[in-house]
C-alpha cells in the first residue's frame, strides 16, 4: 500500500493578545501530531471542542502553516515548498466542511460550482468540464436537471453530497472532512456515510475524517487518533481502541457514548470537570485533572507517546490498564 | 389521571388551511415519568412543547380537544392565569444554553427572577435560595458564580444555570428540548446524569425531545416517535428497540452507524420527509416505505391501540413477537 499522508511531529500554536498591557499568551493548538495514511484508507480524529481536531485539519488542507514539523502529502513535504508546488500539493487534498449551509456559495448554480476545480486547475474545455460534472453528479446520486439550481434549493443532506462531489472533482488524494454528517439527520447522515464509503472504494481516497461521535468514528474509521488539548492521547487500529481503550480519556470518551444497547452491569466513568484553559495548560499530563486515576507523577511529569499493546498510548500507567 | 393529557393537538402555520406541522398528536405523561419524544428536524417534536409552553406567536394555531396539565385545561385560562404556571410547575431548558440566558444580566439575578415571579421571594432570601439552586445543579465555587455573566461561563455550566433556573420553581413537569446538542460528549453525560438525578429527587416527570436515539435507550421509560407532524410509535423503551413496529422506528434504528457492526453500508430509507406541499394523501411515509401497499397510498392509517406498541400503520412490524 502506499502512503500519502506523512505528519510528523506536527504543531501550530497562536499567539493571542490578551489585552493592552498584558504580553501575547502561546495557544498550543496543535502539539506534536503524528500519523502515516494510506491510500484507500481512513484515519478519524476524535476529541471534545478545543481538542485541535480542526486546526489540525487546517494544516493538513494548507490552509495554515503549521509551526513546525514536517508534513508530506503523496511523497512531497508541504513545509517549504515554493507557492507554485504549493498549488499543485493543493489539488491532492480536498475538503468537506462541517456545515452544508454555508460552505456552498449561494448565488452560483451547482453546476458552476463543481466545475470551478477544473476551471482552476485543468485546461479541460468548457464541454469536457460539463460532461465530468455530469458524471460526478450522477455518482453522488444528484439528477441531471440540478446542474441549473441554486443551493438554497437543496435539503442538507443533498448539499452535502454537492460539497462532496466538488472536493471529489479532482480525484484528491487525501480528503479531510471536518464533522461532515454532524449538521444531519440520522436517516440522511446514513445516506451521506454511504455515499463516503462508496466514493472512497471507487476512487481509493485516503480520507481524514474529523468526528466528535463516536459511533460514527467506528463506523468508517480504519486508524483512530484521539485528540486532548492539542495533543494525542492514543492511536491505534480501530478494533484495539473499541475493544480496549488503553488512555483514561479513551475509556472515559467510550463510556460516555450513550448506546443503543445499555448495559446496566457496566459501571459509566465520571468524569469531571471541563476542557482546561488552553491558554494555561495544566502542568504535566493535560488530562490529570478529570482523569480518575491521576497520581503525583501525572502533576508533574508529562508523559510520552509510546507504543503499547499494538497502539500508540501517552499515559504514564498504560501497561496497566493492559493487566486489568 | 396523567400529569399532561394531550388531545388531538394541532398546529399550523398560516391559516387554517394550512398543512399541520403538528398534526392530531396525542400524547400523556405520568407523573414522575421520563418520556422522550424523537424525530427528525421538521417532524414537530419541538412545536408540540412550545404550544404546551404557549410559545406559538401569531400566525401559529394551536387547536386542540384537550391540553390537559395537572387538572388544569391550558387553553383555557387566560394568558395572566397561564403565565402563573408556564415557568413554575411546567418548565423548560432549551437547546443551546449560550442564548437561552440574557447576556445582560447577572446568572444569580435571572436565577431570583424566577424566585420572585412565582415564589414571591426577595432580597436575602432569594440570594440564598439561588446559591442552593446552584450548588444543587453542580457548579463548582457556586457563591463566586453569582456574579458572573453568562459570556464568562462554558456550554456546560451555561446548561447548568439553565437547568437551575428551571427547577427554581420545582415543577411538576420539565421539558428539556435537546438539552445536550450542543454540548460534548462527557459534558453530555454530566448534564444527563444531572437532569435524571433532579428528576428523581424531585419526583418530577421529564420529557427529553432529542434526535439521539442512544440517549433515549439510555434515559428514558417511554418513547413518542414522530414524523412529519405525526406521532407514528409510542411504546416502552427497550421494547421499541428491541421490537420496532412502525417502519419508521426500524428504519431510523437500522439507520444508526451502531447497529452497522462491521457491514460497509448502512441501512437507509431512500428520499426524504415530505415538506408543506408534496405531503401524500395516504400514509405520510407510503413514499420511503419498504412495505408499502396499495391502501397505504390512499388511507391514512390511525395509531392502532390493538399494536403491542402504539404504531402508526396498517401493517405493523413484529406483532407475532408480542
Amino acid at each position: 500500500m502506499s502512503v500519502v499522508l506523512t505528519a510528523r511531529d506536527l504543531t501550530r500554536h497562536y499567539e493571542v493578545s490578551r489585552g493592552l498591557f498584558k504580553g501575547s499568551a502561546l495557544v498550543r493548538a496543535l502539539n506534536g501530531v503524528s500519523f502515516e495514511l494510506e491510500a484507500g484508507k481512513t484515519l478519524a480524529v476524535v476529541g471534545e471542542s478545543g481538542c485541535g481536531k480542526s486546526t489540525l485539519a487546517r494544516a493538513l488542507t494548507l490552509i495554515e502553516e503549521p509551526s513546525s514539523g514536517s508534513l508530506k502529502i503523496a511523497g512531497q513535504e508541504v513545509t517549504g515548498a515554493t507557492k507554485a508546488e504549493r498549488k499543485q500539493l493543493r489539488k491532492d487534498v480536498q475538503m468537506v466542511f462541517q456545515s452544508p449551509y454555508a460552505s456552498l456559495n449561494p448565488r452560483q448554480k451547482i453546476g458552476d460550482q463543481l466545475a470551478e476545480p477544473l476551471l482552476i486547475n485543468t485546461n479541460l474545455s468548457a464541454a469536457e468540464r460539463r460532461e465530468k460534472v455530469q458524471a460526478m453528479m450522477k455518482q453522488v446520486g444528484l439528477r441531471p436537471e440540478h446542474y441549473q439550481r441554486y443551493p438554497h434549493m437543496f435539503s442538507g443532506g443533498q448539499r452535502q453530497r454537492i460539497a462532496l462531489a466538488r472536493a471529489m472533482m479532482l480525484q484528491p488524494k487525501v480528503l479531510v472532512a471536518d464533522e461532515p454528517t454532524s449538521a444531519l439527520d440520522v436517516s440522511i447522515q446514513a445516506q451521506v456515510l454511504n455515499l463516503f464509503m462508496d466514493l472512497q472504494q471507487e476512487f481509493n481516497t485516503a480520507y481524514v475524517f474529523i468526528s466528535h461521535n463516536l459511533s460514527v468514528v467506528r463506523h468508517v474509521a480504519d486508524t483512530v487518533l484521539v485528540m486532548y488539548l492539542g495533543r494525542p492521547a492514543e492511536m491505534g487500529p480501530k478494533e484495539e481502541i473499541y475493544n480496549r481503550p488503553l488512555h483514561p480519556y479513551t475509556q472515559a470518551l467510550l463510556s460516555a457514548t450513550p448506546t443503543i444497547h445499555p448495559d446496566p452491569l457496566k459501571p459509566k466513568i465520571k468524569i469531571v470537570g471541563e476542557l482546561p484553559n488552553p491558554l494555561n495548560p495544566p502542568s504535566g499530563c493535560a488530562f490529570h485533572k478529570r482523569c480518575p486515576y491521576a497520581t503525583e507523577r501525572c502533576t508533574t511529569e508529562e508523559p510520552a507517546l509510546r507504543v503499547v499493546d499494538k497502539r500508540q498510548v501517552a499515559c504514564h500507567y498504560a501497561e496497566q490498564f493492559v493487566a486489568a | 389521571m396523567p400529569l399532561l393529557n394531550i388531545k388531538n393537538l394541532n398546529v399550523r402555520f398560516g391559516d387554517a388551511k394550512a398543512v399541520p406541522v403538528v398534526d392530531g398528536l396525542d400524547l400523556t405523561v405520568e407523573k414522575g415519568e421520563v418520556l422522550a419524544i424523537v424525530g427528525e428536524s421538521g417532524s414537530g417534536k419541538s412545536v408540540t412543547m412550545m404550544a404546551m409552553m404557549g410559545l406559538i406567536d401569531a400566525p401559529g394555531i394551536v387547536t386542540a380537544d384537550s391540553l390537559n396539565f395537572d387538572g388544569q385545561e391550558l387553553l383555557k385560562l387566560s394568558a395572566r392565569q397561564r403565565r402563573r404556571i408556564v415557568g413554575k410547575d411546567l418548565a423548560m431548558v432549551f437547546q443551546d444554553p449560550m442564548t437561552a440566558l440574557n447576556p445582560s444580566y447577572t446568572v444569580g439575578f435571572q436565577i431570583e427572577e424566577v424566585l420572585r415571579q412565582h415564589l414571591n421571594m426577595s432580597g436575602k432570601a432569594a440570594r440564598q435560595r439561588a446559591l442552593e439552586l446552584l450548588e444543587k445543579v453542580e457548579i463548582p465555587g457556586a457563591a463566586a458564580r453569582l456574579n458572573a455573566y453568562p459570556h464568562q461561563l462554558s456550554g456546560g455550566m451555561s446548561q447548568r444555570v439553565a437547568i437551575a433556573m428551571a427547577i427554581a420553581g420545582e415543577p411538576k413537569l420539565l421539558i428539556a428540548d435537546e438539552p445536550t446538542t450542543a454540548l460534548d460528549v462527557t459534558i453530555q453525560a454530566q448534564i444527563m446524569d444531572l437532569l435524571l438525578a433532579l428528576q428523581k429527587e424531585q419526583d418530577m416527570a421529564l420529557v427529553l425531545i432529542t434526535h439521539d436515539l442512544a440517549v433515549v435507550a439510555e434515559t428514558a421509560q417511554r418513547v413518542c416517535v414522530m414524523y412529519a407532524g405525526q406521532a407514528v410509535e409510542v411504546g416502552q423503551v427497550p421494547g421499541l428497540f428491541d421490537v420496532p413496529g412502525h417502519p419508521y422506528s426500524e428504519a431510523l434504528l437500522a439507520a444508526i452507524p451502531e447497529h452497522s457492526m462491521g457491514a460497509s453500508r448502512l441501512a437507509t430509507l431512500p428520499g426524504i420527509v415530505p415538506g408543506r406541499y408534496d405531503r401524500p394523501q395516504g400514509c405520510l411515509l407510503s413514499p420511503r416505505c419498504p412495505y408499502v401497499q396499495d391502501n397505504c397510498r390512499t388511507q391514512r392509517p390511525a395509531l392502532d391501540p390493538k399494536a403491542h406498541s402504539l404504531a402508526r400503520c396498517f401493517y405493523p412490524l413484529n406483532q407475532e413477537v408480542a
